[in-house]
């Protein structure tokens, strides 16, 4: 079974997300080992969407990628989070090299987390931005607070001819706990798809 | 660092003289409003039901608030009763200032404000500015006789007297909401 960060609830609550962190195991079908037979840079665009009761935005964002994060580092990033929780990840996380930057509204943001995992029709790309990217939501007034929120989550779902599609925790709590060992808390309380991600033709 | 820099806009509506137009509240209105930047946009429907007018006198009290500062402007708003709402999503806004004016034979203007600030467009940015200051939403468009129309939203204001207008608006965003289309409802 394919599982997908899927960032649901009323009101923002955990989303439980298999292994996002382990990001794309749990995407994977039965290709288990981090591939990087397709070494950077790569870089995706795509369109956020986002929609509520209240309205609907997209914004076009490009997700540029130089380099997979190395196994060491992950597993060090795996570590903090299983023994020190959120902010232990998040200290890792910035101490980590970047990796790529994730660039939207004319802001580029660090990725030190990218990683993918080769699946029978195609790969899963997830990113891990240093920072959040977005506060969905954050305009209502008495919204909630942003505190805590500390990183974004993307995950793309890409076939082989580098188009797909995925999703986007713009502010994201990376916690442990769940029945995989990780959850992420996204701030916002609509999903952020990635529509029409498509790999740029060098 | 993403600019949100602050944009006056004249609301001319606000300080016109008396309300000569017929009265036609109650009423109510669909808009469509769309917000827009370079690299994306967002889209939302916006309901604004006016219940009555706002009469001169009252209307008066305000402007003469306004003279006085902001502060004051406030205090003197949030003390008219509620007159209508302003609905974005499943949150309603109460109105306390409604006006409307012919513009000309076949058109008239619509203002209202609501006494809260409906949307902080931008707040979701990681370096936002701070919201406090932008406590009401003012609505101003202009519909024909027929109801259809276009206008303009300040989701989140601040409100000054002073330009050619007697009223400067300011909103957080720096950049006002486009009312596309706005629909009159049929009773």
């Amino acid at each position: 079974m394919r599982r997908v960060p899927t960032i649901t609830a009323p009101r923002v609550v955990a989303c439980t997300i298999a292994g996002l962190l382990i990001l794309a195991a749990t995407a994977v079908v039965d290709v288990a080992a981090q591939s990087n037979k397709k070494p950077g840079p790569e870089t995706f665009n795509a369109k956020a969407s986002v929609g509520s009761e209240a309205g609907r935005g997209d914004a076009f964002v490009t997700i540029r990628i130089d380099e997979w994060t190395s196994e060491k580092n992950i597993a060090t990033m795996e570590k903090a989070l299983k023994d020190g929780g959120s902010a232990a990840f998040v200290t890792e996380l910035r101490r980590a090299p970047v990796a790529g930057h994730f660039e939207a509204a004319q802001q580029s943001f660090s990725i030190r987390w990218a990683r993918q995992r080769e699946t029978k029709t195609g790969r899963v790309i997830s990113v891990v931005v240093d920072k959040p990217v977005y506060f969905v939501g954050a305009g209502v007034p008495g919204a909630k607070s942003k505190e805590g929120y500390d990183v974004a989550v993307i995950q793309l779902v890409m076939d082989s001819s580098g188009v797909g599609e995925g999703t986007m925790a713009a502010a994201a709590r990376v916690k442990p706990g769940g029945p995989d060992g990780v959850e992420i808390d996204a701030y916002e309380t609509a999903p952020v798809k990635l529509l029409s991600v498509m790999k740029l033709i060098k | 660092m993403r600019a949100l820099t602050a944009l006056l806009v004249a609301i001319p509506v606000f300080v016109a003289g008396s309300q000569s137009y017929k009265n036609t509240a109650p009423e109510s209105f669909k808009a469509n409003g769309q917000i827009s930047g370079a690299r994306g946009g967002a889209a939302s429907s916006i309901d604004i039901a006016v219940d009555k007018y706002t009469p001169d006198a009252e209307h008066e009290v305000l402007v003469k608030a306004l003279q006085q500062g902001y502060e004051p402007f406030l205090e003197a708003l949030r003390k008219q009763p509620q007159i209508g709402s302003v609905k974005l999503g499943p949150n309603s806004y109460p109105v306390r200032w409604a006006r409307e004016r012919p513009t000309d034979k076949d058109h008239r203007r619509v203002a209202v404000m609501t006494d809260k600030p409906v949307f902080f467009a931008g707040a979701g940015a990681v370096d936002a500015k701070p919201t406090a200051g932008f406590d009401v939403a003012l609505v101003e468009f202009t519909v024909d006789t027929v109801g259809l129309g276009t206008g303009s939203m300040a989701p989140a204001a601040k409100v000054k007297a002073g330009g050619s207008t007697g009223i400067e608006v300011q909103d957080y965003s720096g950049k006002l909401i486009e009312l596309r289309t706005v629909i009159r409802n049929l009773k």
